[in-house]
């Protein structure tokens, strides 16, 4: 690259840094500080990560949250699964037609979208008025809405589009005659999405997975506003640290793990990743 | 307080606490130009435009969300250029702690003097017997209820023992309120209240579990708990008084209950921070002055509708208007609980977190 | 047909059709595969020839027609449950899996041991000549090991019937040889029936002992390749199969096995296609080397181009409108007059038709 490019290139790296990165390092010096009442002393310490360590409240929480993270990964990939296979084989000319009106909903709005489902999922809502007037059941289903259920349903919901996204390309790069191939030699449906269109579009399944993820472990609207009273999220608690308490150093030292466990853990998912990359591009480079 | 808190992301939060202060430099006019940290719905133009034309004063206005927000820009250095904040009256010591804001003389503010009893009688805003935020106006964080879906009108205790209406109710997120009905539910004496001990503690911390299992949701704004007001889906909440207004004008009957255990009552404070002075000084005592008087006070009253700390526009409200802000019948006052600051908070929102992940 | 009594054809295709959309990519196609045969289909792209081989290995449905196995119809048996087996054209070899893994992949769904397996996917290999690669990824191998393991992978199920499509288009010429060879030997040893599908028409001939040419969705002409080359039934065919000059021409007498046809030549009576009667359009067929200087029939022609041609000379002339290549021992000068001739007992009448494009 040129010395103009990189002159040019300047203001966007400093406006990364100064807006991505600054924080970042704030919130990790603050997570070593404590707070007595409003002051802030700053003498480094790891009370706050002891604290955390030690606290079975903020340890289930961020269990909770990667659970609910892993759990909404395998619904959307379970739903998206049939839907990149329609776009991907079935799309044709409205493929890209297909793919943006996947991504409608996301235009919506957090709220909108929320309190949408609240009227479909309500005591009083589309599902239980359907069923009681169905004569299915008499008294509503209460646990449809502000539930475990409820929450997990809507981030699949809101998340679905990005798994799409990655399984439709892992279906792009698939040759069909794999799959052919596969039935050939006699296997049923189930043996040939195990053996054959499962391990060839794991990469999308991966990259797919890990934009779910993420978004899952810091949503913390959705299960707020749908999940009820036990819709308490790691990201609201720490919320709570920063907004009410005061606590900015206990928030930042969770924060901090969290963001600690999350890197780890995409990095584990991308070094499978590369790997897969990797262990392609070197195949091909010695044939 | 009337805005939601929870809606803000952390990191705004901390972003707000590192920029540095990018407030633009006081401008040097003949007639001061005041900066004013408010709520939105406190300063329309018309509530100030007869003060305005009287002083010749300008206001500049500073819409806060939330305040914590408030709390966050004036630490970050936002009160070189600021000249009149809004903090909650249980938030004062924050600001006090922090060397934020300065003493205010009440000689200079003639309308103190009408200041109702509660408020002169409470500890809140003062230290060694100065005072530092002064009562601004004030309201109570009632229990709200459905008339027609619940037979009788309930107490807190709906919040705590098994009943038909388990699974219909809803509590807010936050902390301290919550901490604070539990501790009147178990009939902890009022002085005691915001100064929990361990074993108290432990006990909110059941209760509050209990009450868990009985609960529809926690709301977290007040629009989305009228929502769930007008859907059915919760009959009685621990709310603010916006639902009871608001449904009642679309014919739903809503009821506040007057539980027996005590209301909450939450006030905020005008305070100037620290820096302010002279010709400018002047003029934000004059203005404090007409938010405690009689024309600012009737027009809040009617708009709001909220009472202003003082007792200069009561005589100017008729009964109904009165009693729409809880005036009416001034010895409602001795039930409320008003919002302190606890000395154990951050045990409180420890404890808060350990419910909700319980 | 090459089939004699008693003896039942392994797969049978009648009226076969298969649309898609408003396309009619194969219309209405009959023949049989007999057991142990290597049978070609052969035609340019979009014959068709495609369509009926993933019409045979279940991968697309029969619009209409009946195709059968050994009597039992086979329409409606999805592809996992034919004992049927494909090569494909780009190999499909799972890149995720080694050569063995592939081999043994459809193993899993047969009623066989791990070492009963195992010794099926080394003989399978064996038999390939690929078993020192077993452990290897396909994306190490080379284009022909690629074609071995994809063969060993069909081989191995034992099917009844191995479909190939166009297996050796991938290959450089020299490669393609080698493997005309052993597919061909493959198939004798193994005793089934081979079908392949290909449009080069030097790999039909070399491999088959049946030959399906196809045209537009239809059936041209099937049947052994020396009948095929000495008799094309028409001049599509003829110049499908290349080589011969196609002379159009008419009809103007026929009895018997000849006909007498008119052309630029001048008239001929020769063998003709069994259909053609006087007055009908048809086409003399003369290969290059059936052409000789002053013999039988004579014409005059104008020698245009001569190019060297290893074995002899290939030889460019033009007769009237009629242009023409014939072979030569010896170089004729550019720009010379030749009396030409050829046998007529050795030249053959087709139909007319269009010519391939």
């Amino acid at each position: 690259m040129s010395r103009t490019g990189n002159w040019l290139a300047a203001p966007v790296v400093l406006a990364l840094i100064a807006t991505c990165l600054v924080p970042m390092g704030v919130l990790f010096a603050y997570s070593f500080f404590q707070v007595d009442f409003v002051a802030i002393n700053t003498d480094p310490t790891l009370k706050n990560y002891a604290k955390i360590i030690g606290s079975e409240t903020y340890r289930s929480l961020i269990g909770r949250a990667f659970l609910s993270g892993a759990v909404v990964v395998a619904i959307t990939a379970v739903i998206g699964y049939p839907v990149a296979w329609f776009v991907a084989r079935r799309g044709g000319e409205w493929k890209s037609a297909l793919l943006t009106l996947l991504l409608v909903p996301l235009y919506t709005g957090d709220m909108v979208r929320i309190f949408a489902w609240r009227v479909i999922l309500g005591a009083e809502g589309v599902i239980n008025r359907f069923a009681q007037w169905a004569g299915l059941i008499t008294e509503p289903i209460q646990v449809l809405l502000f539930s475990p259920i409820a929450s997990h349903l809507v981030l699949a919901y809101n998340f679905l589009p990005f798994m799409v996204m990655g399984l439709w390309l892992g279906y792009e790069a698939l040759d069909d005659a794999l799959v052919e191939a596969a039935r050939d030699l006699g296997a049923p449906p189930v043996a040939v999405f195990r053996r054959v269109v499962l391990p060839m579009t794991l990469p999308g399944l991966i990259a797919g997975g890990m934009m779910v993820f993420v978004m899952v472990v810091g949503d913390y609207m959705t299960p707020q506003l749908l999940g009820g009273a036990s819709g308490v999220t790691v990201i609201s608690a720490i919320n709570d640290l920063f907004g009410t308490a005061f606590d900015w150093p206990l928030g930042s030292a969770i924060a901090c793990t969290l963001l600690a466990l999350l890197g780890l853990f995409l990095a584990v998912a991308a070094y499978a990743l590369s790997r897969m990359n990797l262990g392609r591009s070197l195949i091909s480079g010695e044939a | 307080m009337t805005h939601d808190m929870h809606r803000r992301r952390f990191l705004q939060a901390v972003l707000a606490g590192t920029a540095a202060s990018a407030l633009p430099l006081k401008a040097l006019a003949a007639q001061p130009d005041l900066l004013w940290m408010v709520w939105e719905n406190l300063a329309k133009d018309e509530y100030l435009a007869p003060f305005l034309a009287r002083s010749g004063v300008t206001i500049s206005k500073n819409f806060i969300g939330s305040d914590d927000e408030q709390f966050a820009k004036l630490r970050a250095g936002g009160d070189s250029s600021v000249d009149l904040i809004t903090p909650g009256l249980d938030k004062v010591d924050y600001y006090m702690a922090s060397g934020l804001v300065q003493e205010i003389d009440l000689a200079k503010i003639p309308n103190t003097a009408k200041i109702y009893d509660a408020f002169k009688n409470s500890p809140l805003g003062k230290a060694d017997g100065k005072t530092y935020g002064l009562p601004f106006y004030w309201g109570i964080n009632p229990l709200v209820y459905r008339k027609d879906l619940m037979d009788a009108e309930p107490d807190w205790s709906v919040f705590f023992e098994d009943s038909k209406y388990a699974g219909k109710l809803a509590m807010r997120d936050y902390a301290l309120e919550a901490v604070m009905i539990a501790a009147m539910y178990l009939e902890i004496p009022r002085d005691q209240i915001f100064h929990l001990d361990d074993a108290q503690l432990a006990e909110v911390k059941k209760a509050l579990i209990a009450q868990k299992k009985l609960l529809r949701t926690y709301w977290s704004s007040i629009g989305d708990l009228t929502n769930l007001f007008a859907t059915g889906e919760v009959v009685a909440a621990y709310s603010w008084v916006p639902p009871y207004h608001e449904l009642n004008a679309r014919g739903l009957s809503m009821g506040i209950a007057n539980p027996k255990q005590g209301t909450i009552g939450w006030a905020d404070s005008l305070a100037i921070p620290k820096g302010v002075e002279g010709e400018k000084l002047e003029a934000v005592y004059a203005l404090i002055d007409y938010l405690l008087g009689e024309d600012y006070g009737k027009m809040l009253a009617v708009g709001g509708p909220y009472a202003q700390s003082t007792s200069s526009a009561r005589d100017m409200l008729s009964k109904e208007e009165r009693e729409t802000i809880f005036i009416e019948d001034m010895s409602v006052m001795d039930s409320f609980i008003w919002r302190s600051n606890p000395e154990r908070y951050n045990d409180w929102v420890a404890l808060w977190n350990e419910v909700k992940a319980s | 047909m090459n089939d004699g009594p008693g003896r039942a054809p392994l797969l049978r295709a009648r009226a076969l059709h298969k649309t898609y959309g408003t396309t009619h990519a194969v219309q209405g196609v009959d023949f049989r595969l007999m057991p142990e045969s290597y049978v070609t289909l052969l035609g340019p792209s979009g014959c068709g020839k495609t369509s009926i081989l993933r019409m045979i290995g279940g991968f697309e449905d029969v619009s209409s027609g009946m195709l059968e196995l050994e009597g039992q119809p086979l329409n409606k048996v999805p592809a996992a449950r034919r004992p049927i087996n494909t090569v494909f054209q780009s190999y499909a070899l799972f890149p995720h899996l080694s050569v063995a893994e592939n081999v043994a992949f459809g193993l899993a769904y047969r009623d066989l041991g791990r070492e009963a397996q195992r010794a099926r996917v080394e003989q399978a290999l064996a038999v390939v000549r690929m078993q020192d690669f077993a452990a290897r990824r396909p994306r190490q191998l080379s284009g022909g090991q690629q074609q071995r393991v994809a063969l060993a992978r069909a081989i191995v199920n034992e099917p009844r019937l191995l479909l190939l499509d166009e297996p050796l288009s991938a290959l450089d010429r020299r490669m393609r040889k080698d493997m005309q060879i052993e597919l061909k030997d493959l198939q004798r040893r193994l005793g089934v029936t081979f079908l392949h599908v290909t449009h080069d028409q030097e790999e039909a001939f070399a491999l088959s002992d049946w030959i399906v040419v196809m045209n537009r969705g239809q059936v041209e002409q099937q049947g052994a390749p020396q009948d095929i080359y000495r008799r094309p039934r028409s001049a599509y065919v003829a110049d499908f199969i290349g080589g011969s000059n196609v002379i159009p021409g008419r009809i103007t007498a026929r009895q018997g096995e000849e006909a007498r046809i008119e052309t630029a030549l001048g008239p001929v009576v020769a063998a003709a296609e069994e259909s053609l009667r006087a007055g009908d359009a048809a086409a003399l067929c003369v290969r290059p080397e059936q052409f000789g200087q002053a013999a039988g029939s004579a014409f005059e022609a104008v020698v245009t181009h001569v190019v060297f041609a290893g074995s002899g000379w290939h030889v460019e002339l033009r007769a009237g409108q009629q242009e023409l290549a014939a072979q030569f021992t010896e170089p004729p000068e550019t720009g010379a007059a030749l009396r030409l001739g050829f046998d007529p007992a050795r030249v053959w009448i087709a139909r007319a038709g269009e010519a391939v494009a």
